[in-house]
């Protein structure tokens, strides 16, 4: 009997230990690549010019990334899209004063075309971002004002030398729009990637047709062997959201790479079921609320604090982040991300306390101290139904629970910028999107002399606050600085606020693999690391 | 006639500069341009410096008289310029989308006749009964019913019931018929739907009207076959007001669809110009009002002629 039992027990414990070994081998079979296949996917928006060093859409990044690589790239598997990774440089060296960056590139990359990729072309590339001839657009050139000169000593060599230390450097030379081009392509027309394709990229270009696709298919000579997967892509582009979501749901396409509302998620979900897989995680999209500092009431601080402190951002959050494409509650910073206040410490700031009664108290007080009980303003909106209405109607309630009364005016999307340039506003929603989550590249617009500065706020402490953590090399005293930043930003001076850092959805098929969502809807589109699982 | 066609040509030529001058100011007074989208857009950002040279490059620096003469001398030279947000041609913007939005109007067109000429006929014979509030029935709620709207309907149908979508992308006929048709019909129905619903109510008034006519009942009195008098004497003449409503229609259709091009995802003419007038894009906008307004014209003048055809006593 004890020795019937004793194999009853041996059996079971084979067959457990033969099943833990072929869930293993199977969870590892599915995360092994499979080649081929044609990935699908959906972008809301199509590419103006085919040069990322002058555009500013995501319909550029998305459809056309797979044909370039930059220097250094963002981790692709990262959640917080924060960390440099190498892509054509190999390794690098920084000196220890900070002001010289040396980079070795790796050998045996070739153009499209089939030439070898040397400094030569990375350098003509970063000139032509960061001192473009008279002429020839640069988007992002305010970027690296830190940069003296562009060097390539040698055909493996690149190096930048700095007129300043600047801690977010190595990260900014990871931005998803710097494609390395060809620089005697560069030498002949400064503007020829305006139309043009020719990258060293993991896909070849193979059409676009405007209006409805772009396609492209693997580079069989791609430096990192191995890769990509995917024999090739197709971007569709769709601009209706309701046709999106159809393509996703009709498995016409497999992702898009932007984001869908949650009540989208939820439709797809609950028609698909384990088809569809969702990532999702803070965006790097902010929408703020702009006070014009040289109307009155709004020069005075105890006003623009009170609209800061009426808003109940937990339970905002709660409610909101049912219906639109808002979620967390942020500061300066995407929470997540390595700069972020924790949220203890964000809770000492005016408007992100947990007490709300005591926070709306103190409102209420500061407006009466203020002579203005019972404030009434107009409040300008821009005419997108995501996330800027239902933000804007849940501003306009948390301001009525302390007596203000705010009247909403919705501007037409296109005639938004042109009136907040203007200052012709009291309060107004202002937003703001980046394509990584770095202090250096998303501060720059609360300066004082910053042309996005609509409030027309002017604070030297600021502006000071800012350089010293630009320019620190420590990270534990970028940090001190930062959180001085933020509460003299937010809380002693309210320049401005936060309302809800947006929150990025990606409901895809399940036969996507290799692809990990970051806040930043700018990266991470190269499809390298992505393969389809059938 | 000859004549006649030649005036109606040089006719033309007032009405597209009229016209070509009232889009080119009407664009230029709505507040934003298209260097502030284009800067601006997404990351809430650009530089004075920026947007200044980007100005400069479009021309949009110059005073705004200098801009017009410079796109009327295009113009008289054929020159439609390029568009402002992409860079390429206008002629290959418009080519690449216009025989798309050719072929929805035709496919739209055909089932909308096929519909309305027999229903409203039916409807008109047989007033009073049954068939005829079926058929007024059936037209009131084409007329009521948005286009985009059964153009969802129908895409949520096929997705839910057949678990299918229609192709998203266009195949030319000649490349593949079946495919091309499997896109195209199903906007074709969600808008020929409606386009026959006008032309039903319409068939059958004038049918209604011809029948009482005094030429019908002396046809009758003389003996002639019931269906001759119909389709020779009276559907002929029915006609008339039935072809301004179709010609009008399909001048509609080549530039009008802008919401269910969306929701088919079909690259057509109405996308591009809903689409150019969102980023801005002057020199686009301007073609494209331009190319509505021809087809107006054109469409027009065809109908004119057909008048002819089918009335003999209109002259011209």
């Amino acid at each position: 009997m004890r020795h019937a039992n004793r194999w009853w027990l041996l059996s079971v414990a084979a067959v457990a230990f033969m099943t833990l070994v072929g869930a293993a081998g199977s969870a590892l079979a599915q995360d092994k690549p499979r080649y081929g296949g044609e990935l699908q996917f959906v972008v809301p928006s199509e590419p103006p010019s085919y040069d990322a060093h002058r555009e500013e859409t995501f319909g550029v990044t998305h459809p056309m990334s797979p044909h370039y690589n930059t220097l250094l790239r963002v981790d692709p598997f990262d959640k917080t899209g924060t960390k440099p990774v190498a892509d054509l440089a190999e390794s690098w060296t920084i000196a220890k004063d900070g002001m010289v960056y040396t980079f070795k590139l790796r050998q045996g990359v070739k153009f499209h075309d089939g030439t070898p990729m040397t400094s030569r072309d990375v350098k003509a590339s970063y000139d032509k971002i960061i001192f473009p001839p008279p002429g020839v657009g640069s988007s992002r050139k305010s970027a690296y004002r830190a940069v003296e000169v562009v060097e390539a000593p040698d055909a493996q060599t690149i190096r930048f030398r700095l007129k300043w230390p600047e801690s977010s450097f190595l990260l900014n030379l990871a931005s998803p729009w710097n494609w390395i081009y060809k620089a005697d392509i560069l030498a002949k027309d400064m503007r020829w990637y305006e139309k043009n394709v020719m990258g060293t990229g993991p896909f070849l270009f193979v059409e676009h047709v405007k209006g409805s696709h772009w396609v492209g298919k693997k580079n069989p000579d791609y430096w990192d062997k191995g890769k990509p997967y995917l024999d090739g892509y197709r971007a569709t582009f769709i601009s209706s959201s309701s046709a999106q979501v159809a393509a996703v749901r009709g498995e016409r396409a497999h992702i898009q790479f932007r984001g869908f509302a949650p009540a989208d998620r939820d439709s797809l979900v609950s028609a698909l079921g384990n088809k569809i897989t969702v990532q999702e995680s803070p965006w790097d999209c902010i929408l703020m609320v702009a006070m014009n500092h040289s109307k009155k009431p709004f020069d005075d601080k105890r006003v623009r604090r009170a609209l800061s402190l009426a808003l109940d951002r937990y339970e905002g959050s709660k409610a909101l982040s049912k219906i639109a494409i808002v979620k967390e509650v942020a500061g300066i910073q995407v929470p997540g991300t390595p700069w972020a206040t924790p949220p203890d410490e964000l809770a000492k700031l005016a408007g992100y306390g947990r007490d709300i009664n005591a926070s709306r108290a103190e409102a209420k007080r500061l407006l009466k101290e203020a002579g203005v009980e019972g404030l009434s303003f107009t409040f300008k909106n821009r005419g997108i139904p995501q996330p800027y209405e239902p933000t804007g109607i849940w501003l306009i309630d948390q301001w009525r629970q302390v007596g203000i009364t705010a009247k909403q005016e919705i501007i037409e999307a296109s005639a938004y910028h042109p009136m907040l340039k203007r200052g012709d506003f009291e309060v107004a929603m202002d937003f703001q999107c980046g394509f990584i989550v770095e202090p250096d590249l998303d501060l720059p617009r609360f300066l004082s002399d910053s042309d996005a500065n609509y409030g027309k706020s002017s604070d030297k402490v600021l502006d000071d606050l800012f350089v010293k953590q630009a320019r620190a090399t420590d990270p534990e005293e970028r940090k001190k600085y930062l959180r001085a930043f933020e509460k003299r930003l937010l809380d002693e001076e309210v320049h401005t606020f936060m309302t809800l850092q947006w929150h990025r959805i990606i409901p895809h098929s399940s036969k996507v693999k290799g692809w990990t969502v970051t806040p930043s809807h700018y990266l991470n589109n190269m499809l390298d690391t992505v393969w389809l699982s059938e | 006639m000859a004549r006649y066609i030649v005036k109606r040509f040089l006719l033309m030529i007032p009405t597209m500069i009229g016209v070509a001058a009232l889009i080119f100011f009407m664009m230029r007074v709505v507040p934003g341009d298209i260097v502030e989208l284009r800067m601006s857009g997404e990351s809430g950002f650009a530089s004075k410096e920026q947007i200044a040279l980007e100005r400069a490059r479009f021309g949009l620096d110059r005073p705004l008289w200098r801009q017009f003469v410079e796109w009327m001398w295009g113009l008289a030279r054929l020159d439609f310029g390029r568009s402002m947000w992409t860079g390429a041609s206008i002629g290959s913007e418009i080519q690449l989308r216009f025989l798309l939005s050719l072929e929805l109007a035709v496919l739209a067109t055909s089932v909308a006749v096929l519909l309305a000429i027999p229903l409203g006929v039916i409807a008109a014979l047989k007033q009073d009964t049954w068939v005829d509030y079926a058929v007024r029935i059936f037209s009131i709620a084409g007329i009521a019913t948005p286009s985009f709207w059964l153009g969802i309907v129908l895409i949520l149908g096929l997705l839910i019931i057949f678990k299918w979508l229609p192709p998203m992308v266009y195949t030319p006929p000649w490349v593949n018929p079946w495919q091309n048709l499997a896109q195209l019909i199903w906007p074709a129905l969600a808008v020929g739907y409606r386009y026959s619903a006008v032309a039903t109510r319409m068939t059958r008034s004038a049918m209604l009207e011809v029948l009482r006519e005094d030429y019908i009942r002396t046809a009758r009195a003389k003996g002639l076959w019931e269906k001759l008098i119909l389709t020779r004497h009276a559907l002929k003449n029915a006609m008339l007001p039935v072809l301004t409503v179709v010609g009008l229609e399909f001048a509609f259709l080549m530039g009008g669809l802008v919401v269910t091009e969306q929701v088919f995802n079909l690259n057509g003419l109405g996308l591009l110009f809903v689409q150019s007038v969102a980023h801005r894009d002057y020199t686009l906008t301007q073609a494209l009002v331009l190319l509505v307004a021809a087809i107006f014209i054109i469409v027009n003048f065809l109908m004119d002629l057909m008048y002819a055809w089918l009335d003999p006593r209109i002259r011209y």
